[in-house]
């Protein structure tokens, strides 16, 4: 099983309890609350973090990106995977992901990823999400729209990497008259496709159609089983077969020289299960956004929402492994068993959790855990 | 004089409709809370015009419009409709959301209605101020927000008494998406329509509520500057649901206005 590094470069960096004054930290917690002295320094410790983790034998780093939030200020996934391009050497740069439905410019992405590929060596996989609706208010895009725009992104990518250019695109949500970008990926045809996936079994059957890697985030094991048999579903009725390499699945996870250590620097995710999870449903999942089966879905896949978690359910549902180095391999070894998944992806760090701590983290990974998974 | 139920298609769309009452027709068109049926405000108009009430394609028991992309969408689809129905050159009010849909019509076709009301419309950015960001709220939020005092609502038990069931639930998720559909952006108006109001050749009545904290009720002083004929009234502890929070007061008033032989 392979495993990848993923750090949210949060910004957790102002009093919690101002935080606490408002609806969410997402969209109306006031910017004069980010620290930009504060920001340039975290975004060097976290370049610095993903570059170890590429050192000592990641299989790949995953790069995601979000906007108007403190829990995640890599408000440009393309950008630092450019830049990690260039500062790493050997793992695999998992955008996961570029967040279609708001794109206005499909050509742009093309190349911007396609830019990312050359630069890197050919090291990218190119994840495309819907995003969650925070971003969809960010971009003020039509949440109706989220699903169609979604798709038509994605053709129109695929066609700017798949078919020669110059052609035209008319579509309905997108229209170019002269497409014929000059770069395009390293990889032939082009950069492997995954896809993440929450709550909706609209996205699973997509992803299965069209054999792209599919990795749900953060789920109970049976609604992760529940979304990969949607998965299968669209696999067959494309004729494809299914392996592990086709699956992956996101948790969180840290460890440390001692349980003691590993399990008090696990606590930092907590404030992302909770805090950076809370607001009205009107700003996660705007009218129209979600299709009626996928909203049916969600409230089935999340019959107890993160945020009222405590620590210790977290740990005991998986969905955060604390540990020895060989506690968490155990750890990480029973979620393929469980899930029987290809690729692990694993969040690591939380701008609380000290750069001392995350480096032993990662530096320990490479050395006893990613050994250990060689074999699963 | 009890209303019935009509579909009447038009566009390959059925439209659900009220029709009650007696004398030259009026088309009324609903707000973005949909279709709330037969009213008060209606029972007292209908005694001197007939009310054709639909419920917009999309919205409630009508057929789907995934097609459309704005209100102007709307406008021209309810010109089509007003043939199909066979109204001849109806009065037209419209209530907020329906309000602006309205606007729109007469800008289009000011020669397909007589007489045009409109209960607090959006469709034009307010100089100052805001229109509340609805799709940012949620339903119960808004409906504190919707109006001045609910226990001065004769009809709020009947509307908002109770919680909804899961198909009322179901219609009013239905509503807000094709609400979004149409007015997600621009948000709730039409950066256009101030060149084609003054284009309007309706005597053209506008009524607002002072505590509307939906739509900036200066909004309804500046549908006046555009429209060349048309005159204002403000109802004092009123909210945005004009003809839903004083049913009497908006009855008499429409009836005033439609009843009027001169020009505003």
């Amino acid at each position: 099983m392979k495993l990848y590094y993923f750090s949210k470069m949060p910004h957790h960096e102002y009093p919690d309890e101002e935080g606490a004054h408002y609806p969410s930290l997402r969209l109306a917690f006031p910017n004069r609350f980010f620290d930009r002295t504060k920001a340039a320094s975290n975004y060097q410790r976290y370049l610095t973090e993903y570059e170890l983790a590429d050192r000592v034998g990641f299989d790949g780093l995953m790069i995601n990106e979000h906007h108007s939030t403190p829990s995640c200020v890599n408000v440009g996934a393309n950008m630092t995977a450019a830049v990690l391009g260039r500062t790493t050497t050997r793992a695999k740069l998992l955008i996961l992901g570029n967040i279609l439905p708001i794109e206005d410019n499909p050509v742009r992405m093309a190349e911007q990823i396609a830019m990312a590929d050359l630069i890197s060596g050919g090291r990218v996989l190119s994840g495309f999400v819907r995003g969650v609706g925070v971003e969809t208010w960010w971009a003020n895009t039509n949440p109706v729209h989220n699903r169609e725009r979604f798709e038509e992104c994605h053709d129109l990518i695929m066609k700017c990497w798949t078919e020669p250019g110059p052609f035209r695109w008319e579509g309905r949500h997108y229209h170019f008259r002269h497409v014929n970008p000059w770069c395009l990926p390293l990889q032939k045809p082009h950069p492997p496709i995954w896809i993440p996936g929450t709550a909706s079994p609209e996205t699973a059957v997509w992803a299965g159609q069209r054999g792209y890697t599919y990795v749900p985030f953060l789920v109970p094991f049976d609604i992760a089983r529940e979304l990969f048999e949607f998965y299968r579903q669209g696999a067959a009725e494309a004729g494809r077969t299914v392996t592990p390499d086709n699956l992956g699945f996101l948790i969180c996870a840290v460890t440390a020289d001692t349980r003691a250590k590993a399990l008090e620097a696990g606590r930092h995710f907590v404030w992302r299960m909770g805090p950076t999870l809370r607001g009205p449903v009107e700003w996660f999942s705007p009218v129209g956004m979600r299709s009626r089966a996928g909203k049916q879905f969600a409230l089935k896949a999340r019959p107890r929402s993160l945020a009222t978690m405590s620590y210790e359910e977290l740990v005991a549902e998986h969905f955060i492994i604390a540990g020895t180095p060989d506690e968490v391999a155990d750890g990480f070894a029973l979620v393929q068993r469980e899930l029987g998944i290809g690729h692990l992806l694993l969040e690591a760090q939380e701008s609380r959790m000290d750069h001392a701590t995350t480096m032993r983290s990662i530096e320990l990974m490479g050395a006893k855990v990613i050994p250990a998974m060689a074999h699963i | 004089m009890r209303p019935h139920e009509e579909t009447i298609s038009v566009g390959g769309i059925p439209v659900h409709t009220w029709v009650g009452g007696q004398g030259d027709p009026l088309l009324v068109l609903h707000g973005a809370g949909g279709n709330r049926g037969w009213r008060q405000w209606m029972e007292r108009v209908a005694e001197q015009y007939t009310i054709w009430a639909p419920t917009h394609p999309g919205f409630g028991a009508s057929g789907d419009a995934e097609w459309m992309e704005g209100v102007e969408d709307l406008a021209r689809f309810y010109l089509w409709w007003i043939d199909a129905a066979g109204l001849g050159r109806p009065h037209l009010l419209g209530q907020s959301f329906g309000g602006w849909t309205a606007a729109e019509m007469a800008t289009m076709s000011p020669g397909a209605i007589d007489r045009l009301v409109l209960a607090a419309p959006v469709g034009l950015k307010p100089e100052k101020g805001e229109i509340l960001d609805v799709f940012y709220h949620s339903p119960q939020q808004l409906r504190e927000l919707n109006v001045h005092d609910p226990s001065a609502i004769p009809e709020w038990e009947e509307l908002f008494g109770r919680a909804p069931t899961p198909a009322e639930l179901e219609i009013a998720e239905r509503n807000r998406e094709m609400t979004a559909r149409l007015a997600w952006k621009p948000y709730m108006h039409n950066p256009r329509l101030e060149r084609f109001l003054p284009r309007v050749s309706n005597p053209t009545l506008i009524v607002w509520g002072r505590e509307d904290r939906i739509v900036p009720a200066a909004c309804g002083e500046r549908y006046r500057r555009l429209l060349p004929h048309a005159t204002l009234t403000v109802l004092e502890r009123c909210g945005h649901l004009v003809p839903i929070e004083h049913p009497d007061a908006f009855a008499r008033l429409v009836l005033d206005f439609l009843g009027g032989k001169a020009r505003p």
